[in-house]
């Protein structure tokens, strides 16, 4: 188990964001969080990292491998950050400081980790970068100058780069288009196979959970209403909000709607 | 300078302006510290044999109403003046990006004491400030510095406060953090870029100013004492002359219109150069 999260509440002054909510993500699984908008996906992710804004208080426990991550102070925190657990989000040109290039942004974050030769931090990135598919040549650029695939590409190798061994992706997909998106997921998923991370991948979209996810968790109003193996959920749903979920998400496929025969027909190619 | 020509790539459009105002401060600021390197005259030593003279080799201004040369106070004049603006303006910028950084980047408890206190301060006229400090601690060179730096370090702190609090908010912080930097290098070098021109444009602006206010209070008697050559104290001494002598008047006056010009045309073009909506239109 990676990461178990028992009994977590997350709540504002006058709020409650978070209702006792408890999951765990096992070692190396893609492990899909899905819910609407403004169900509390996000603010549980965050939580992990402990990167909730100052008026949100997480109490219950989040043991990410041994540890109980609300209980480690900052620099332990600092330790774990882009370390052991990465982030990627949805706002790719957000994620990149815009006066800072590419480079830079490589060499501060390794740094910050540790490695203190410029050299071999230099030579991570340019292997990290093309790892993703990006030539040397992006290392100097500044996040304005690369699309949105490219730049999302940068963010899975620079969230990869350190080979944590969980990865936070918040809607990663949801600001690009359907090719770019499926691409950037093929190459997540290719990159998991590698390093054998596991992944928390937060989604609204019940496409990717089918193609990629193993587990997944339905949250609602701030409370998971259902976790189970994505077969098991998509097919035979047991909760009346899985269900209506499913059933407003768009199919273009005969089959079932995990998927099962089409994947049969065309097995996805991670090469 | 590298971060802030990457902060503002622009057309390189009115160039020679900049060069211009540039080669003007430098050139006054040179002439000013050649004074020091190279005195003719002593600025203080009163000769009352030459009093009031018009302009000759010997003084190419003439001299006071103690005879000294009008020229070399000028000169030691601007190194006083400048010197003075330029260290108040450093030290009321060295208060108030700090505060601003805290206040802004920490928020809660933190931030609401030190706006509060700046709201304090900013309730006084900087003017009122100088008068009630010099009143209280004697008048003189040092007191309205103190003054000016009580009343200035409030706008830094603000501006860089709400610079801060926009920017805090940003992913590119959150990713930053959630790639393990601590606070100190992501407002080093996250922050601070984005502080640098607002900031500069701000300060120059500023300077004019407070190159003004110095002078001012130097010319009712708070500020500089005589007999140092400050422009206001060298206003205040000569304006029994004026009458006779109008030019000893006027000679500090066009130095101080002079350099307040240059400072607010300075800022007015870093406004613009850094003014991202104009570029985003043009």
């Amino acid at each position: 188990m990676i990461l178990s999260i028992e009994q977590l509440n997350v709540s504002t002054k006058e709020k409650q964001l978070v209702h006792n909510v408890s999951l765990s993500v096992r070692k190396g699984e893609w492990f899909a969080l899905v819910g609407q908008s403004g169900s509390g996906k996000s603010v549980l992710s965050q939580a992990i990292g402990q990167m909730l804004p100052a008026n949100l208080k997480a109490n219950g426990t989040i043991q990410f491998m041994d540890q109980n991550m609300l209980t480690l102070d900052r620099k332990q925190m600092k330790d774990i950050r882009g370390k052991r657990i990465s982030y990627i989000f949805q706002n790719y040109h957000g994620s990149f400081t815009p006066f800072r290039t590419i480079a830079q942004h490589f060499q501060e974050y390794q740094k910050a980790h540790g490695i203190s030769s410029k050299e071999k931090r230099k030579e991570n990135a340019i292997e990290a970068l093309e790892s993703v598919g990006l030539d040397a040549s992006f290392y100097k650029r500044y996040a304005f100058q690369l699309s949105g695939g490219q730049l999302q590409r940068v963010s899975i190798a620079l969230a990869l780069m350190l080979s944590p061994e969980l990865v936070i992706a918040d809607e990663i997909t949801t600001a690009l288009d359907s090719v770019s998106s499926h691409k950037i997921l093929q190459l997540l998923a290719q990159k998991q196979k590698d390093t054998g991370c596991a992944i928390l991948f937060i989604t609204h979209d019940w496409r990717h959970v089918r193609r990629y996810a193993d587990r997944l968790a339905v949250m609602k109003d701030g409370q998971i209403i259902e976790t189970g193996g994505k077969h098991r959920i998509l097919d035979h749903p047991r909760h009346e909000y899985t269900r209506q979920l499913i059933k407003a998400a768009p199919i273009l496929s005969s089959g079932l709607r995990s998927g099962l025969e089409e994947e049969k027909k065309h097995e996805p190619t991670f090469s | 300078m590298k971060l802030l020509y990457a902060l503002a790539q622009k057309k390189q459009k009115g160039k020679w302006q900049l060069n211009l105002l540039k080669l003007l401060l430098v050139v006054i600021v040179l002439v000013c510290l050649y004074t020091f390197l190279y005195l003719q005259h002593d600025a203080t030593l009163t000769n009352l044999g030459e009093r009031l003279q018009d302009s000759s080799w010997e003084h190419p201004l003439g001299t006071d109403h103690l005879g000294r040369d009008v020229l070399t106070r000028l000169l030691l004049g601007g190194q006083q003046t400048i010197g003075y603006s330029l260290f108040a303006l450093l030290a009321a910028l060295l208060v108030g990006i700090p505060i601003g950084l805290i206040s802004g980047y920490k928020g809660g408890v933190v931030d609401r004491i030190f706006m509060r206190i700046a709201d304090g301060f900013l309730a006084f006229p900087d003017t009122i400030v100088a008068i009630v400090l010099s009143g209280l601690l004697g008048p003189g060179i040092g007191n309205l510095m103190l003054a000016i730096v009580l009343v200035k370090w409030v706008n830094y702190a603000r501006l860089v406060r709400s610079t801060v609090m926009i920017e805090s908010k940003k992913d590119y912080i959150l990713a930053a953090r959630t790639n393990g930097l601590s606070s100190f290098s992501i407002i080093k070098k996250h922050m601070i870029p984005h502080i640098v021109g607002n900031v500069l444009v701000m300060a120059s602006l500023d300077l004019g100013k407070i190159i003004l206010l110095i002078s001012s209070l130097s010319y009712i008697g708070l500020g500089a004492q005589p007999p140092v050559p400050e422009w206001g104290t060298m206003l205040n001494d000569s304006k029994s002359h004026f009458q006779s002598h109008p030019e000893l008047m006027i000679y500090p006056g066009l130095a101080i219109v002079l350099v307040v010009l240059i400072t607010n045309m300075l800022g007015d073009y870093w406004r613009d150069r850094f003014d991202v909506k104009k570029e985003m239109q043009g």
